[in-house]
């Protein structure tokens, strides 16, 4: 795959919640490009509608008004098939609440996606081992998630997440359950990620911590784009 | 990799998985075991009738049954030697009874009852007509003018073994003809109203009463009962004059008429126990489901589609429903061989005057349908339970606590 030099482009987007009968506008025209092979946050105070912005970005909330291309290729002319596809390709995600399999072990967790990427045995036994010590949880492979910190759950969860090689990784809110020094080391890893593998790395949060460590950053606020730091 | 993780998160939840797999199990097992007993009803009610009376089925010029009510002897085989002789060879055939009935008055002193008379090879329908109960005195074998009387029949005649009485009919000439004869034995079947009119004498003393030579039909006694049809067609062939016709639809009253009652029976528990079943399973496997959103939207973020998280709920479905419905079939086995072995003492049924000793009688027949039913329905179950998340937003599956 070629990389554009921006990794998405979002024109004049909204998108509304249904509460019963109301709809809450989350997004409310928010026009932006955001580069590929960076660090980028996006951030704002709760309820601006970064975490919603980040869905959209993640292929799994469906766009309803306006313009999103995802590499050059435009979603509103996209099937769910392809988007399916895209995620499962070229989307790795990271959540706050980790959603690793309870009943698999760190490996099998990371081994779980690559199966079904259908790569040969030894492709997936390779890319677990690499992307575990990676993220330094190697020992730790045939533990399962309750046998984990939080910390290194979250590091399972990135392992997981790049192991697919993808070209952009969400991750919303990834040291929002860990404590600073476990939040910082996990900051490392993106950045030495970014670095050697050129991967997108999109990260919603509020923390100072982690938005120190941004290459490019997006400010939401009411919906919209407050302001845009390079 | 789906496999996998479906037997893994059986574990997930011990209880759980245990409940939905004792319900399969006692949905299976209660499938199981009542067609099983059901299948015991009706073998024991195919082998009283063949047995008792009809044989698996019966010889009659085409039409007999059906068409001819007047002078009946016109349409009865005759020179039926070459045909016992062709019966008697033929690859599915074991016993060949020649035989003809006829109305008659039944007078014993001062009592005089109507009845409907059978004139058999005695001797040889001894052995196959077992179900034949010998209320007092003995069976009719070689007595040349002996008679074995139905119980109701001897009841209303005050006839006793060693009685003598006189029979009195319309013979095939047109005269009335009468014969004594002395009572054998008494006889009941467990169908009331067989026992109440039926008695029996030897053929040859029936031929000479009604002064003819011919027969009315041949009964059948085959060496396996579900080689009917194979005998029939060959039979069809041979004989265009002649039907074969099978004891269901000969005793269409009572066997035909109890296997469809039983059947349909059978049919309403096996909707309530499939109902439950479907009921309980999408009931525990939907609360174990909605506990997983968050990890089912996972999942689909990260491409895997509706119908692999589907393909994922069924696979779980399906485990329990194989493990499950093993177990019930295997346990119920187990405690009906080992405890109730001798089978169930059920009251008379329908039209029957004698108490029913039933055991449960499975095949695989039955094994692979209680099997089946039960499988079809805890995949049913799951995939109700499953298609409400599968198909539910992403983003919502990931945002439910």
């Amino acid at each position: 795959m070629t990389y554009q030099k921006y990794i998405y482009k979002l024109k004049n987007i909204f998108f509304n919640y249904k509460l019963g009968s109301l709809e809450v506008a989350a997004i409310n025209g928010i026009s932006l490009n955001i580069p590929s092979k960076a660090l980028i946050t996006l951030s704002g105070p709760s309820g601006s509608g970064k975490s919603t912005l980040s869905n959209l970005l993640g292929l799994i909330e469906p766009l309803q008004k306006g313009e999103m291309l995802f590499n050059g290729e435009d979603l509103n002319k996209m099937s769910d098939a392809k988007k399916n596809e895209i995620r499962k390709h070229e989307i790795g995600f990271i959540f706050q609440q980790f959603h690793l399999i309870p009943v698999l072990s760190a490996e099998e967790n990371v081994a779980y996606f690559l199966k079904r990427l259908k790569l040969p045995k030894g492709e997936v036994k390779k890319r677990t081992k690499e992307t575990l010590e990676a993220v330094g949880l190697f020992e730790h492979r045939m533990k399962k998630p309750s046998e984990l910190s939080g910390g290194q759950k979250q590091r399972v969860a990135i392992a997981r997440a790049i192991a697919k090689d993808p070209s952009v990784i969400i991750a919303d809110e990834p040291t929002a359950s860990l404590d600073q020094k476990t939040g910082r080391e996990i900051m490392e890893v993106f950045k030495k990620l970014v670095k050697e593998k050129s991967v997108t790395i999109i990260i919603t949060s509020h923390d100072p911590m982690v938005l120190s460590y941004a290459e490019h950053q997006f400010y939401i606020k009411d919906g919209k784009l407050d302001k845009e730091e390079k | 990799m789906i496999l996998h993780l479906s037997f893994r998160n059986l574990f997930r939840n011990a209880r759980r998985t245990i409940a939905v797999l004792l319900t399969v199990a006692l949905g299976a097992g209660a499938l199981f075991s009542f067609k099983g007993f059901i299948n015991g009803i009706l073998d024991d009610y195919r082998e009283n009738t063949v047995h008792a009376h009809y044989g698996h089925g019966q010889i009659n010029t085409m039409g007999y049954r059906d068409t001819v009510y007047e002078k009946p002897w016109k349409y009865w085989i005759k020179d039926s030697k070459s045909l016992e002789s062709y019966l008697s060879k033929k690859e599915e055939v074991e016993y060949v009874f020649p035989r003809i009935t006829f109305s008659g008055l039944l007078k014993k002193g001062n009592l005089s009852i109507g009845g409907q008379g059978e004139g058999i090879v005695a001797k040889d329908e001894a052995e196959f007509f077992h179900s034949l109960n010998i209320e007092s005195g003995k069976a009719l074998k070689n007595e040349k003018n002996g008679i074995m009387l139905g119980k109701g029949l001897a009841k209303a005649l005050k006839a006793k073994p060693g009685d003598s009485l006189t029979i009195y009919v319309n013979a095939s000439n047109g005269s009335i003809n009468d014969a004594k004869f002395k009572v054998t034995g008494i006889f009941y079947t467990g169908s009331q109203d067989f026992d109440n009119r039926m008695f029996r004498v030897q053929l040859k003393s029936a031929q000479s009463l009604m002064k003819t030579s011919s027969i009315e039909s041949i009964s059948i006694g085959l060496k396996d009962h579900n080689e009917w049809d194979k005998f029939e067609k060959g039979f069809a062939k041979d004989y265009s004059k002649l039907e074969a016709t099978p004891f269901n639809v000969l005793d269409k009253v009572y066997y035909q008429h109890s296997v469809d009652w039983l059947n349909t029976q059978f049919a309403v528990v096996q909707v309530i126990i499939i109902g439950i079943v479907l009921l309980g399973i999408f009931n525990t496997i939907s609360s174990s489901i909605l506990e997983r959103k968050q990890e089912i939207g996972n999942l689909r973020a990260n491409g895997e589609s509706v119908f692999d998280v589907m393909k994922l709920i069924v696979t779980e479905g399906t485990l329990m429903g194989l493990f499950g419905t093993l177990f019930g079939i295997g346990l119920s086995y187990f405690v009906l061989m080992t405890f109730l072995h001798h089978g169930i003492k059920l009251p008379p049924g329908p039209g029957l005057t004698n108490e029913m000793f039933i055991s449960f009688k499975f095949n695989w027949k039955i094994l692979a349908q209680v099997f089946s039913v039960n499988f079809v329905v805890v995949v049913i179950a799951a995939s109700m339970a499953g298609v409400k998340v599968a198909k539910m937003s992403i983003a919502k599956a990931l945002r439910s606590y």
